[in-house]
């Protein structure tokens, strides 16, 4: 049972294959604070978690091991606080809040088991715009989720002291103001001729931002009013488009799979996990590296997100 | 030797590809060539393929390749790829997609008539009497993008998009014509709307239409249109 006050939907670590059909990959925005809350209670990284802008209340009819990670929210069982990013054992009946604090933006509930919902193209993933994935939709007050049924004392036993790394909840807690982005050159940044004023401003996320994209404000970028429409190309999550008015749009995890505005950055795959826990108001600034460096971070990110590395602490929550 | 195509590496897991700079459905023709033949060469190597007008997108795992093999595997792929015809590479299927024009369904239809200075009848004449190509499919989940619409029709898309169309809206923007798979929103004219389902998120394919297969539309009248709603388009044949 759920009682949601802000946005929550179900996702997973995304919809990969389909994308030559036009449908997104969607997926959690902060992948990482995904896989991380999967590991604290046990799942495989790529099962499905329920994501969160604003505060949420679960009430769970099962006992299970449960974790909360992204940003830094507050999170109680029943009236007691217990801490983020720590695996908790809740007996049938508890009810977990997920309350914001302003540090992060985007939040995670992960349960032992995971959430058993409708898979669409081989994930659990909801796509709003399409009405596909698990409910298809946000989810509302009264709804029920289904979670595997897996052995939740033989679990505890194994999670019970596990602890992600401290630069994980930081890099997703606390990313800084503004917070670096490391980026490549897009895939017309020989049209648009000289970034230096995009990689040399600072931006402001501002309100007109969701799953689909992060919309930035500051210093236009001047070239681009004069490029216009462009052929529509195949555009991704991280890809920093400059409509003709020169400010920066940054594509997410439900962006579409072609676009026609020009291209003049591509933000590495782990830092669009650092934007995404950026609330309006918050600041980025952009820092160029080299292919090389760009495919070196994504692989070591894509091994992350495959296996998380758990550290063990002294503290437990039992609840 | 192949230096027509422009290939270059962004972010650590995409190679892009632009195969020619404007858009021609010669152009599409050859992107079409590339897809099918990287699809065919290299699926071992990368993750996904992604069309768009003019070029192309190539996802990888950087632990598996990288981008400075993947870009000379395409060069290579390309120097004999570009020598062949496409139905060596993917053989064309042929689809009909039936059509209620005007009215309610198709609410650009007068200003297309008016922009070209035709009849709404001559426009829909124009528009189905023609044979288009399968472009790519993409923004939204079974949009298809299709050309080459007759230059008489080929009217601008709209100063500022629509919020909501409806699925299988069938719409206008310059050279190219579309239907529209899922509602969304969307800025080309539209024309008029298929019964047909275009994609179904839990069929596999959800959607049958590929790059470089046919589209015709066929006029009918609201009777057939209710006769035919809900029907899938890989399962429609007129």
């Amino acid at each position: 049972m759920v009682h949601v006050a802000g946005f929550a939907t179900v996702q997973d670590l995304g919809r990969r294959g389909y994308r030559a059909l036009g449908v997104p990959v969607s997926g959690a925005l902060d992948r990482l604070s995904a896989a991380y809350a999967n590991a604290l209670v046990g799942n495989p990284s790529g099962y499905a978690v329920v994501e969160v802008f604003g505060s949420v209340r679960l009430r769970l009819t099962v006992d299970a091991v449960v974790a909360v990670t992204g940003g830094y929210p507050r999170v109680f069982v029943g009236d007691v606080e217990v801490a983020p990013w720590t695996p908790i054992y809740c007996r049938a009946g508890s009810e977990v809040s997920v309350v914001p604090t302003g540090r992060g933006y985007v939040h995670y509930v992960a349960v032992s088991g995971g959430v058993l919902c409708e898979e669409v193209m081989g994930s659990a993933s909801t796509y709003v715009r399409g009405g596909f994935g698990c409910l298809g939709r946000a989810l509302r007050p009264g709804d029920e989720l289904s979670v595997r049924s897996v052995r939740v004392d033989d679990v505890w036993e194994r999670v019970r002291k596990a602890r992600p790394p401290w630069e994980v909840v930081a890099r997703s807690a606390d990313p800084g103001d503004p917070a670096t982005l490391r980026v490549t050159e897009g895939i017309h940044s020989h049209l648009l001729g000289d970034l230096s004023t995009l990689l040399t401003s600072e931006y402001t996320v501002t309100p007109e931002s969701d799953r689909m994209g992060y919309r930035l404000d500051g210093p236009p970028l001047a070239t681009a009013s004069k490029l216009g429409r462009l052929p529509s190309t195949p555009t991704d999550r991280g890809y920093v488009q400059v409509p003709p008015d020169g400010k920066p749009i940054v594509l997410m995890a439900d962006a579409q799979t072609t676009g026609g505005y020009a291209v003049a950055l591509h933000i590495v795959q782990p830092d669009t996990d650092i934007l995404a826990q950026l609330r309006p108001g918050r600041r980025v600034r952009f820092r160029l590296i080299s292919l090389e460096e760009a495919e070196d971070v994504t692989s070591k990110y894509l091994a992350e997100l495959e296996n998380p590395v758990l550290a063990v602490a002294e503290e437990e929550y039992w609840t | 030797m192949s230096s027509d195509l422009r290939v270059v590496g962004s972010g650590g897991y995409v190679v892009h590809v632009d195969v020619c700079e404007d858009f021609s459905m010669e152009c599409v023709g050859r992107a079409h060539k590339l897809y099918y033949a990287i699809l065919r060469e290299l699926s071992g190597l990368v993750d996904e393929v992604v069309l768009g007008t003019t070029s192309l997108a190539v996802y990888y795992d950087p632990r598996r390749v990288k981008a400075s093999e993947l870009v000379a595997s395409i060069r290579r792929v390309w120097s004999w790829a570009r020598e062949v015809d496409l139905g060596e590479l993917h053989r064309p299927r042929r689809f009909t997609v039936p059509v209620l024009y005007g009215g309610e369904h198709g609410p650009d239809l007068s200003f297309v008539a008016r922009w070209a200075g035709l009849s709404e009848e001559e426009v829909i004449r124009i528009h189905s009497s023609r044979a288009y190509t399968c472009i790519t499919l993409g923004f939204t989940p079974g949009f298809i993008y299709l050309g080459e619409v007759d230059p008489r029709i080929a009217a601008p898309r709209l100063e500022t998009p629509r919020v909501r169309i409806p699925r299988g809206s069938v719409g206008i923007a310059g050279r190219m014509t579309g239907v529209y798979g899922l509602e969304s929103p969307g800025g080309w004219r539209l024309i008029g709307r298929t019964p047909l389902v275009m994609f179904d998120p839990r069929r596999s394919p959800p959607i049958p239409i590929a790059p470089g297969d046919e589209v015709v539309f066929k006029p009918i009248d609201p009777e057939e249109f209710s006769r035919l709603s809900g029907v899938f388009v890989g399962e429609y044949s007129s």
